[in-house]
């Protein structure tokens, strides 16, 4: 290494870097981390809102499924009625035909 | 793989903001953009913090990064067609007890001139003494290229240097002589 390459290495040693360097990073890293937490506190609140909401849904779904379980099971009950008093009706009539029979006999 | 060594962020700032801050303004010339730059580096470490193994590997990484920073903010400023270096060699915001010695402060200077290859390759060669295999890994170019743009940018500096020490004799004897 000869003189000029000596002087150049002197000519650029490090410089000290301005000493408000180290707070306003600090100062930017602390927003950025809090900024961070935000956002992630942000996703959970929203996926705890989807959560809600699909039970939500969900939870209407099932009962409106229920729901039409059991007034199908009303209507059929209901069927079953009419049809027990429509066939006690037709017994009866029957009967009263097979007595008018036999007093015409 | 597992490692023993911890970092620890504010340390880190502490040993290399001098250097992170030095690379970025000899090769910016630019004292509040290299700020900028070195505050984005240092967040971009802390950001990649899991992944630094040893004291060693931070220092590679935050030169590497310094540099790539700085060479993305010279292009970007050439986009725009601003010289950087007006505002360097005006003084631009350093303080008069951070100047060097006149001769340090002309070198300094006319390294600014140099194309900003061979004035990546000058800074990490005498600011930071490396070797051109290291200084090619950090650039992320061929040995043989870094020791030509060292050779060549050496080569630059001196005709410079030359010329002007030539200039400053004959401007003195031109100042004795009236």
């Amino acid at each position: 290494m000869d003189d000029f390459e000596r002087e150049l290495r002197q000519a650029l040693e490090r410089r000290p870097a301005p000493p408000s360097l180290k707070r306003k990073l600090m100062e930017r890293r602390n927003r950025l981390t809090a900024e961070r937490r935000q956002g992630r506190m942000v996703w959970w609140q929203r996926l705890a809102a989807s959560v809600v909401l699909c039970g939500a849904v969900g939870g209407a779904f099932a009962w409106h499924n229920a729901e039409e379980r059991r007034k199908g099971e009303a209507a059929r009950q209901q069927v079953f009625t009419a049809l027990r008093i429509a066939n006690r009706a037709l017994s009866r009539m029957n009967a009263q035909l097979n007595e008018r029979a036999q007093d015409g006999q | 793989m597992a490692h023993d060594w911890q970092p620890d962020f504010e340390q880190l700032v502490d040993e290399h903001q001098s250097m992170v801050f030095s690379l970025a303004a000899r090769m910016t010339g630019d004292r509040g953009l290299a700020e900028e730059i070195a505050q984005d580096v240092f967040l971009e470490l802390d950001r990649h913090l899991g992944k630094i193994e040893s004291p060693e590997h931070a220092r590679f990484w935050l030169r590497r990064v310094a540099m790539n920073r700085t060479a993305d903010a010279l292009r970007r400023r050439r986009v725009r067609g601003v010289d950087l270096w007006v505002e360097m060699n005006d003084g631009h915001g350093v303080a008069a007890e951070q100047k060097e010695s006149p001769l340090g402060a002309r070198l300094e200077a006319m390294l600014a001139t140099l194309p900003a290859p061979h004035r990546a390759a000058l800074i990490l060669r005498y600011q930071e003494d490396m070797m051109p295999e290291e200084i090619a890994a950090t650039l992320g170019a061929p040995v043989a290229t870094v020791k030509s743009h060292l050779q060549r940018g050496l080569k630059l500096l001196r005709a410079k240097a030359e010329n002007q020490l030539r200039e400053f004799v004959r401007t003195s004897k031109s100042v004795e002589g009236a």
